[in-house]
């Protein structure tokens, strides 16, 4: 039969589970990610000297100098490359495993 | 059931079955491709979410035609499709036959490609053409396969003396002759490209012409466009169930007793027809190019159609 | 192509009727605008009209450090990023003289081919959408979905890996992922088998057999490049012919496909055995991967320290085809130029002749099937309509004139 060639498979499917998941924000609920995903920044304060070493690899223009010698960052340049959490020395810098950056609200877009 | 209050009941209840029926099929496509797909009463949620929109009349069309077009074919897809119901629920023929309601179908068909060329945008000339084109190809089998019956067994045209016959031999009209398989045969092939699903969407075919003559509709329009659509499928399902397998009438003399029953009946037979000559083709097969469905029409239904009238004209 | 495109609009021809194919239309997945003339269902005529998504990355990469560039230009394109990265960083090898290890060549490779993969079932799966094949559509992705897991799971994200850096490459592989890899390779090539099979449906037959023919000789007339060349008979390949990242020892693996027919067909053809070549190809990369450290010791900025002045060009094959790189440092750590050619910038081309005489419906099939990749392609020229001048309007002037409405 040259006609149909899915129609088997297609029948089959439908009596079996779809492939398909939900899309669920809940925390908790959200379908896992691997270990090394890189989803939103996640910035530690504390552990951070100021040497600024993130800013320059950055391609987005994400990371700004703050006055206290600190970084903040505008997540909605971010392009998720991972460098800035590769050159920080101290490791303050890490990139979560969230991966729900869009927000209604602008301030959630800057970590300090 | 008396007959006008069986065609009163059917207005309302016929689109709401026919946008149930759409649902279904929805999510029975969306399954078949490995997808969780819409609820079921996702139709109904696309209905009121266009019904609430603003109406945009595009500013190369003329106005007029554009508005009234998806009101006409809405009336006269309904109108069909209560006709057809109100034979089934009450067994009695009010307003009109077989003719008039093929009739009122192809009207919706016509009148919505009408409005939508008159939006003046090119892809809806082109989905005109191609509608018309398309009407040319099945049309013609179609009716032919519902007007053998005026040759056939019960020599009458209309719904519910055709369902009378099928009681009283107590099998469906397919499988009483020969030749009324083959009408059946074309008919059902015919399904397809009436109801516009792929391989015979050419017409509205979204990744060439974008819906043809949808293109400029939205909001209410649309709305309107959508329950003509829908309602006319369901028409189709359910004529082919009522006049060619009429299951009930396994039943004998009970299927005239008990309407009730007997319009369930109907009614998942027609859902098994959606299924095949809907859901089916639109899920395993590629859409055809104009010339290739006229052809493929031209070819099987309309030789089909054509023996069923000469087979019936000798009494096979 | 633009200036016979303004010819057309000042003469009224009234047997035609111009039908304009984009920017945004569901047949097309990047912005492009075909100006399409039919009489009837026919295609007398097409115009190219590019330049709705020029983003400008050449220039802004100019701006920018070489570390930045380098993912920059990955967002080039959103399908073959590796390829981009990979042309890119190679290029700084090649004018820094820093040797990327055995191993990271190896992982290059490896990516490259599972990107080849994904690419090419990603175009089948809109090659059946065109010819309204939904079904074979949702398959095939949910087969390619199997392989963007497995690249959220080597390198953490599914379609910009940023798995180059300058030397070598940023994540290893582990043992679990090998085992995963295999397994996952013999269920795909399973279901290309089925895709192949799927594919020779009688009603996609109707809809791509002998469409669009682009024969051998145009082919090379028109510099096509990659699968829309292969699938006329045009043998190249730049894995080939000019062996990069870890190929050279992969030649008895792979063998080029070529078709002769050059339709539809034959394109999609190619680009389904293409998938088995890679297949293959990813075999042989884990069974020989060597071991050793992935990239050099010292940090980005060193490496970036010892990128002299100088400029190279530098060629990988994309799944699309060839694509190019010429790339000018400034000794500094910086860009002085940079300069790409995707390989639909080749391709594009060619659809002018290969639309012309067919019907309107055809004309998505056959656009989709030289895989148009169209926001890697986009230049802004800007046309004086009166006299049909055209010039070229760099960065910077677009960059003053944004700042200009700014002020206002």
């Amino acid at each position: 039969m040259r006609v149909g060639k899915v129609f088997r498979d297609a029948f089959r499917s439908l009596f079996r589970k779809p492939v398909t998941v939900e899309y669920i924000t809940k925390p908790g609920k959200m379908v896992p990610v691997p270990e090394r995903f890189r989803g939103r920044i996640s910035y530690d304060r504390e552990t951070c000297i100021g040497c600024l070493l993130c800013i320059r690899v950055c391609p987005g223009g994400v990371i700004l100098s703050t006055e206290e010698g600190k970084v903040a960052f505008n997540i909605s340049r971010c392009i998720l490359c991972g460098q800035c959490a590769e050159v920080c020395p101290k490791g303050a810098i890490k990139l979560s495993s969230q991966f729900e950056i869009v927000t209604y609200n602008k301030e959630e877009l800057t970590i300090k | 059931m008396d007959a006008v209050v069986a065609f009163l009941i059917s207005i309302p209840i016929s689109p709401l079955l026919s946008l149930l029926f759409e649902g279904i099929d929805r999510k029975l496509h969306a399954r078949m491709q490995k997808r969780i797909g819409p609820p079921v009463l996702q139709p109904f949620y696309d209905l009121i979410k266009l019904l609430g929109k603003e109406r945009i009349i595009p500013a190369t069309a003329s106005t007029r035609i554009f508005e009234i077009m998806p009101m006409v074919s809405t009336a006269s897809s309904l109108l069909g499709a209560s006709i057809l119901l109100s034979n089934i629920l009450s067994n009695s023929n009010i307003v009109g036959d077989l003719i008039l309601i093929i009739y009122l179908l192809a009207m919706s068909s016509i009148a919505l490609i009408v409005g939508g060329s008159a939006s003046g945008n090119p892809y809806s000339a082109i989905g005109f053409s191609r509608k018309i084109s398309m009407m040319i190809a099945y049309e013609i089998p179609m009716l032919i396969a519902v007007i053998s019956m005026a040759f056939g067994p019960s020599p009458s045209l209309a719904v519910s003396s055709i369902i009378e016959f099928q009681v009283s031999r107590g099998l469906p009209l397919v499988a009483s002759r020969l030749s009324m398989a083959l009408a059946a045969a074309a008919f059902l092939l015919c399904i397809p490209a009436a109801a516009s699903v792929v391989p015979f969407d050419i017409p509205e075919a979204k990744t060439e012409i974008i819906y043809g003559f949808l293109i400029e509709y939205g909001g209410p329009y649309l709305a309107l466009a959508k329950v003509s659509k829908s309602v006319l499928n369901f028409t189709l399902t359910l004529l082919a169930s009522a006049i060619f397998l009429y299951i009930p009438s396994l039943l004998g003399e009970a299927a005239l007793l008990n309407l009730g029953l007997s319009l369930f009946l109907c009614l998942i037979v027609s859902l098994l027809i959606m299924f095949i000559t809907i859901t089916v083709p639109r899920t395993v097969l590629a859409r055809l190019k104009v010339g290739q469905a006229l052809k493929f029409y031209w070819v099987l239904p309309l030789t089909l159609s054509f023996s069923s009238i000469i087979l019936s004209a000798v009494n096979l | 192509m633009i200036e016979r495109g303004i010819e057309k609009e000042v003469e009224v021809e009234y047997t035609r009727l111009r039908i304009h194919f984009g920017p945004v239309h569901p047949a097309l997945k990047e912005p492009v605008s075909l100006r399409v003339f039919v009489k009837g269902e026919e295609v007398v005529d097409v115009d190219i009209v590019l330049g709705h998504v020029h983003r400008g990355i050449e220039s802004l990469a100019e701006g920018r450090n070489l570390a930045q560039a380098l993912y920059l230009v990955e967002r080039i394109c959103g399908i073959c990023s590796h390829s981009h990265t990979t042309c890119f960083t190679q290029a700084l090898e090649e004018i820094s003289g820093i040797k990327p290890s055995e191993r990271a060549l190896y992982l290059r490779t490896l990516i490259f081919e599972m990107e080849r993969i994904h690419s090419h079932l990603l175009l089948l799966g809109i090659m059946a959408y065109e010819v309204g094949f939904d079904t074979l559509f949702m398959f095939t992705w949910h087969v390619r979905e199997r392989i963007l897991d497995l690249f959220e799971k080597i390198t953490g994200n599914r379609i910009h890996h940023a798995m180059n850096t300058i030397g070598g490459v940023r994540w290893d592989l582990t043992p679990e992922m090998v085992k995963e890899l295999d397994a996952c390779l013999g269920e795909i090539e399973k279901s290309i088998k089925y895709i192949h099979d799927a594919f020779m449906d009688k009603t996609v037959e109707k809809r791509t057999y002998g469409l669009g023919v682009l024969d051998h000789s145009r082919a090379i007339k028109l510099c096509v490049v990659g699968p829309t060349a292969r699938g006329s008979g045009v043998n190249i390949d730049v894995r080939r012919d000019h062996p990069y990242a870890a190929y050279n020892d992969m030649k008895e693996v792979f063998s080029v496909i070529l078709r002769k027919d050059g339709d539809v067909y034959a394109r999609t053809e190619v680009r389904l055995l293409e998938i088995l070549e890679s297949i293959n190809i990813i075999r042989m990369v884990l069974d020989r991967l060597p071991e050793g450290s992935i990239r050099p010791e010292e940090n980005i900025f060193r490496l970036m320290r010892k990128i002299q002045e100088g400029e190279a060009v530098s060629l990988v094959e994309a799944p699309r085809g060839e694509l190019l790189y010429f790339v000018k440092t400034d000794g500094k750590g910086g860009l002085r130029r940079l300069k790409v050619r995707t390989p639909t910038f080749s391709n594009l081309a060619c659809l002018k002749h290969v639309l012309v005489g067919h019907e309107i419906a055809d004309i998505p099939v056959i656009v989709a099937s030289i895989d148009p990749c169209l926001s890697c392609t986009n230049r802004v020229t800007i046309i004086n309509r009166e006299n049909g001048e055209l010039n070229v309007v760099g960065m910077d002037t677009l960059r003053r004139r944004v700042r200009k409405k700014w002020m206002q």
